[in-house]
């Protein structure tokens, strides 16, 4: 309202008008307290309605809008209802309006529009006669009355008709009568002025529309039949007593030609209402198909529909085939149909059939046939003089030296060309005498007439050709020819002259022969039959292709044997299939060229030679093993049983729940680094140089390369997983895995157990790649003589088998001293390049060396420093690794503070766990060789120095503690006992993560 | 010969009861394990056990919607398993009828089921080119386990203690060897109908649609005899060994029953038993005693 301070351009005119609703008091209090609400804060406003009334209400004042406006907790507000047992008194049936559900506002809202029903179209006239009756008493209260007091409703009489009643009225029914009696006779009395009408029209007509007017007649008897029928009192309605059950258009009638079927139909019908009948007896005996030849029995279900294969094969050998003829599609009937059915009867108990049919079928004879006639055609048209003409060209002659003669000689041949041989016997009827016409009879000029006839003759077929060629295709392209002739040039005439004899022999052949040079090498015509032969060299095909052949132009099914070559797969004969089909093609068209164009058919064989010959040569193989094959033949593969079948069978997993060797791996690139790196590494890894250290984890590298080399497939999968693995065992804390052994209960799977023992030295080995590293560095790392001479016997018992190892180690570290000068530049690569371990292996070492550069990039000082701190560590491999932890560190927490802690810590800790090693080996029951448990023991240590560092940083003393009441908790027994379930709990642990 | 001669006395020709009650073609009947009783099923899509012994009729499983082509009872009388057109596989509580599970996974008819020896998994074949086994003790109905490696339908599926072993259309018999983890082709190079294992296990029976029953040695896959003379050229008919091993029981598709003598193969007797296709027969597993169906809906019991 008015002009905002905001618009201020916006200039308004004139007054507002005032909306009726806003005058309303409360509402316009209810704006002014809006605007004051809008002032409080946000916890202290209330919404309110239009009228102003608080809307909500909190939880113990009746919640969200309680109640009818708020009355929840008032004097009249809801009572609850008083409980009544549904079990004596049944709940009512209650009717509900819509004013149960209203209150004042709305139903003023509705604009006191109460809904109600009309009075108009009252078919009984009740309310017409409730509202006389009230507007009378109303009347009767308005005027003073002779009878005091209210009169008596009897009294009061309607004084509306319905409106049906009303109209009724009109079209002449009076109360009391039926409504047919009137209605039924007008209907009779127009339909027989109808009848009349038409019966004088048609008697003009012949006998063709009697059958029509047969049916009407007796249509019309039908109804006049039906109308005497019914007695006159009732309101029957008058049934259509053909109703139209079939799908044929109106009027039509199939049987107009056949009368005989119409009989053989009714019949039929009957036969169908019969077994209708009867069905309920045929119900019980469901052997016998009540619906075709589907399956006996009950319905389907409602979303399946009936197909093949609810055919009941069996039933077709029973069941007897239907011959009847069925001309319209069947019917399902309906229930009404067969009420009607039964009401027919009884109309025909005074209606007989006529015994002869009015209806008669005219019969026309064929027409006869004289006996002269001939059933062949001449045509006495040029046409086939031309062709006599065609034959035999005469010779080229000279024109007469008359040049009148000349011209005479030649407008008389056009003519005779153009009209036929008739115009010539014509003229030389006519011209018998004339001596000017003695050409045509062999007078003078008379070879020049034949030459220009035969002339004009061949110019005027051509010309008929190309009509009737084009009227023929005369929505194809305008061609070369078309538009030449349309253009007035004189047709090439190429076709007729390749046929005319005035081209010697000679020349033809010199015409072939240069086609031939030019087009394809010359091959001689007898290479004509050769074309048919396009698979000469290969013998069973050829039989198969004439086979082939046979089969193409015989028509017909195919002879099941037409290919026995059951050993030719699918492919191959498809592809034979479309070669037969291809050189048919050829042929074919060489045929049809031959008479034209020769060249196409001599280039033929060459370009079989080219198409086909070569096709065939890798098959000839295939050809030679066409014997039958000998069953039955017996080929094996690999299964895999799920584990849970295995375990429901009581049968041991054959392949220990492996996963299955085909799995696509994430990304190429994966699968490329991987596989070709590990497999080169094992090559390169075969020559081997001279060793230096002695170095526990050469098994390790063995074992992976073998299993590498073996199965590589086996491997990949687990690829995607060390990373974890390794991860894990660098930072997870010790009590975890403790809890986990004490968890693992499993029987020991020694497959499980030695994969997680590769594993683990799998691990050695990324380790050993860090230690040559640290080396490359600048960092002397001496071979780790104090681990290994703490437990000499172990070598010992780890047999023969380890120096070649050795070596291979060796050539390991060589590998990463001589890559070392572009370590920090190539990553992939070189990783791919130094280590010749089996591709899961390597995605973890990628992880530790990106953690190695990030070092040494960021702190070369703090490797002077750990060198520096070098001769307090009791070993040199433990120096570098502590160098290694402090990576760790470093790229954990950036700080190198706690080195000397954990330094400490973890001297401690491996003299600890090496003493509990060398027990838990010897005692180890499931330690079968000494390498395993040297294995083992390697690679517990190592775990456990990673897991170490994890935690000297955060809480060194804490973690002590705990671990040795783990370690406690479980006596030195039991874990030598259970070394090997850990390492299968471990393995399990990291396939479940990932 | 004189031995195969006496055994022949006692093969069970003699109809002793008729076994009527089914609506339309009875597509199997089975002994349950003792053989005292059996089961059948047909294209009125209801399971029947009855007692061949006596020809009383226990009871009728009604819950397939549409024909029941093969049933299968545990060895401990408890369970039933049916299969049949409409893809699903019931398994069912013999006393109380009432369906326990049904395993879904076939994409089309089930054509045969097995349950395995301890009678945890449920082994069946289907039209859909499968073998699925079904895990009865957990809640799932999903198989743990789907062998599709054959080329066309399969037709029949038999069980041993570690083997899975099922004929197809596309004319293999395959084993599939759970301990060994291997899959056995047999390519008999026509459709297989029916596997059936001889009683020591050693030998395959497969009833091929060229009218031959092929005895297979299981070991080798070698072809031992071939038994001839019926007509089984469309339907899916049962061929099964008589408990001695000693013949080889077949039905024809015009309603005869053929025994062959299992070595030298000749018809040792020969006998109408329906009036239309035998679609199934099932041997005592102790008794000379033979249960017979047909698609004329009579199931015969012969002594």
């Amino acid at each position: 309202m008015g002009v905002d301070s905001d618009d201020e351009d916006l200039v308004v005119y004139g007054t507002p008008i005032e909306r009726e609703e806003d005058t309303s008091a409360r509402k316009r209090r209810a704006v002014a307290e809006a605007g004051q609400l809008r002032a409080l804060p946000a916890w202290k406003q209330e919404v309110r309605d239009e009228e102003g009334r608080r809307r909500f209400h909190g939880a113990f004042t009746g919640g969200f809008s309680a109640g009818f406006y708020n009355t929840v907790g008032s004097k009249e507000g809801w009572t609850p209802q008083t409980f009544t047992s549904s079990r004596k008194n049944r709940a009512e049936l209650t009717k509900q309006s819509i004013y149960n559900f209203l209150d004042e506002e709305d139903i003023k809202d509705m604009g006191g529009n109460a809904l109600e029903t009309s009075q108009q179209y009252d078919t009984f006239g009740f309310t017409a006669a409730e509202h006389a009756r009230k507007q009378a008493s109303k009347e009767q209260k308005e005027r003073p009355s002779a009878i005091p007091g209210p009169i008596p409703d009897e009294l009061v009489v309607p004084t509306k008709n319905s409106i049906g009643v009303t109209l009724l009225m009109k079209m002449g029914w009076r109360q009391g009568r039926s409504v047919r009696d009137s209605h039924a006779d007008s209907l009779y009395e127009s339909r027989r002025n109808a009848r009349k009408a038409f019966l004088a029209l048609s008697g003009a007509k012949d006998d063709e529309d009697q059958d029509q007017s047969a049916e009407n007649s007796s249509l019309d008897k039908a109804v006049v039949g039906s109308v005497e029928e019914i007695p006159v009192s009732g309101n029957t309605p008058v049934y259509v007593l053909h109703p139209k059950e079939d799908f044929h258009g109106l009027g039509y009638d199939p049987f107009k030609h056949a009368p005989e079927f119409r009989d053989r139909k009714t019949l039929q019908k009957s036969k169908e209402r019969d077994h209708k009948r009867n069905d309920a007896s045929m119900r019980g005996n469901l052997l016998i198909s009540n619906s075709g030849h589907y399956a006996p029995g009950f319905g389907i279900g409602a979303l399946e529909e009936l197909d093949a294969e609810d055919e009941d094969i069996y039933a077709s050998g029973f069941a007897y085939e239907r011959t009847e003829v069925d001309i319209e599609p069947s019917k399902a009937a309906s229930d009404s149909n067969y009420k009607l059915d039964d009401r027919k009867r009884g109309f025909y108990l005074n209606f007989k059939i006529a015994s002869n049919s009015e209806y008669k079928l005219e019969r026309f004879l064929p027409p006869e046939i004289p006996d002269a006639f001939d059933a062949q055609h001449k045509f006495p048209t040029p046409v086939q003089s031309t062709e006599k003409f065609s034959d035999s060209a005469p010779l080229e002659v000279p024109p007469p030296e008359d040049t009148s003669l000349t011209l005479l000689i030649d407008g008389c041949a056009a003519m005779v060309a153009r009209c036929g041989k008739h115009i010539e016997d014509f003229y030389k009827e006519k011209s018998k005498t004339n001596p000017q016409f003695l050409f045509l009879s062999g007078g003078d000029g008379c070879d020049y007439y034949m030459r220009k006839l035969w002339e004009h003759q061949q110019k005027h077929i051509g010309q008929q050709r190309h009509d009737s060629a084009k009227s023929k295709t005369s929505s194809d392209k305008l061609t070369a020819e078309n538009r030449g002739k349309i253009l007035g040039e004189r047709p090439l005439d190429r076709t007729t002259k390749l046929h005319s004899p005035s081209l010697s022999a000679k020349d033809a052949v010199q015409l072939q022969s240069n086609l031939i040079d030019t087009f394809v090498k010359p091959i001689s015509l007898d290479g004509l039959p050769e074309s048919e032969k396009p698979f000469s060299n290969d013998l069973a095909k050829q039989v198969r292709f004439e086979q082939f052949l046979r089969d193409k132009y015989k028509g017909g099914l195919r002879a099941a044997n037409v290919t026995p070559t059951s050993t030719m797969s699918e492919a191959d004969r498809a592809r034979e299939r479309l070669d037969f089909e291809a050189a048919a093609e050829a042929i074919e068209k060489g045929k049809g060229k031959k008479v034209i164009d020769p060249s196409s058919v001599f280039s033929l064989p060459g370009m079989n030679e080219q198409r086909f010959v070569a096709a065939t040569q890798p098959e000839s193989s295939v050809v030679i093993q066409d014997e039958k094959p000998i069953y039955p033949q017996r080929e094996q593969f690999e299964w895999r049983p799920s584990p849970i079948l295995c375990k429901r069978f009581d049968i041991v997993d054959p392949f220990m729940g492996k996963p299955m060797p085909v799995r696509r791996p994430r990304s190429k690139m994966e699968n490329l680094i991987f596989m070709t790196e590990s497999n080169k590494g094992t090559k390169d890894e075969v020559e081997s140089s001279s060793r230096s250290s002695q170095h526990a984890s050469m098994e390790g590298v063995a074992d992976v390369e073998s299993q590498g080399a073996t199965n590589d497939t086996d491997f990949e999968p687990s690829s995607l997983q060390r990373p974890v693995d390794l991860y894990k065992a660098i930072f997870s804390d010790d009590s975890g895995d403790d809890v986990d052994e004490i968890l693992s209960n499993q029987p020991v799977d020694p497959v499980k157990t030695s994969e997680g023992a590769n594993m683990a030295l799998n691990r050695l080995v990324a380790e050993d790649f860090l230690e040559s590293l640290g080396k490359e560095l600048g960092l002397e790392v001496p071979p780790e003589r104090p681990h290994v001479s703490s437990q000499p016997e172990k070598h010992l018992a780890a047999g023969a088998s380890l120096p070649s190892q050795d070596e291979r180690i060796t050539t390991v570290l060589t590998k990463v001293k001589e890559n070392q000068s572009y370590i920090g530049m190539v990553q992939v690569g070189n990783i791919n390049e130094d280590i010749p371990l089996a591709s899961a292996e390597t995605l973890g070492m990628k992880y530790e060396k990106q953690e190695n550069r990030t070092e040494k990039n960021r702190s070369l000082p703090m490797h002077r420093q750990s060198q520096n701190h070098s001769p307090r560590s009791d070993s040199s491999s433990e120096r570098h690794r502590s160098w290694k932890r402090r990576s760790h560190h470093h790229i954990r927490n950036g700080t190198p503070e706690s080195e000397s802690s954990g330094e400490r810590h973890r001297s401690r800790r491996r003299k600890k766990s090496h003493s509990r090693h060398r027990k838990g080996r010897s005692r180890s029951p499931d330690s079968d060789s000494p390498s395993d448990t040297q294995r083992e023991r390697k690679r517990k240590e190592k775990r456990h120095r990673r897991t170490y560092t994890s935690d000297t940083d955060s809480s060194d003393h804490e973690h002590m503690e705990r671990h040795k009441s783990s370690s406690r908790r479980s006596s030195d027994k039991d874990r030598s006992r259970k070394h090997p379930i850990h390492h299968k709990h471990r393995r399990r642990d990291h396939v479940n993560y990932s | 010969m004189t031995s195969s001669g006496t055994g022949a006395q006692q093969l069970p020709r003699t109809e002793a009861r008729s076994l009527s009650g089914h609506e339309g073609a009875v597509l199997a009947v089975r002994f349950n394990r003792d053989g005292n009783y059996c089961l059948s099923c047909g294209k009125d899509r209801t399971l029947r056990l009855w007692n061949p012994h006596t020809g009383a009729h226990v009871k009728t499983y009604k819950s397939h919607a549409r024909e029941v082509r093969d049933v299968h009872s545990s060895s401990d009388n408890a369970k039933l398993v049916s299969c049949g057109a409409d893809r699903q596989i019931f398994y069912w509580d013999v006393a109380s009828g009432r369906v326990i599970r049904k395993f879904r996974g076939h994409n089309s008819e089930v054509n045969s089921v097995k349950f395995n020896e301890y009678n945890a998994v449920v082994v069946s074949a289907g039209y859909d080119r499968t073998v699925r086994a079904f895990d009865c003790r957990s809640q799932s109905s999903d198989p743990i386990q789907t062998i599709d490696t054959f080329q066309d339908s399969v037709m029949s599926v038999n069980l041993t203690k570690t083997e899975i072993i099922a004929g197809s259309v596309d004319g293999t018999v395959r084993a599939f060897d759970i301990r060994m983890g291997r899959e056995t082709v047999d390519n008999l190079g026509h459709p297989v109908n029916c596997v059936s294992l001889s009683n020591d296990s050693n030998c395959l029976l497969a009833n091929c649609l060229d009218s031959t029953v092929r005895l297979l040695d299981k070991s080798s896959g070698e072809l031992l005899q071939e038994y001839k003379g019926h007509t089984c050229k469309s339907f899916k008919m049962d061929s099964c060994l008589t408990n001695d091993d000693a013949f080889v029981v077949g039905g024809s598709e015009d309603g005869y029953i053929f025994f062959w003598e299992l070595v030298d193969a000749p018809v040792v007797a020969r006998f109408r038993a329906h009036s239309s296709v035998v679609t199934s027969i099932s041997y005592h597993p102790t008794k000379a005693c033979m249960l017979t169906s047909s698609v004329d809906g009579s199931i015969r019991v012969w002594t």
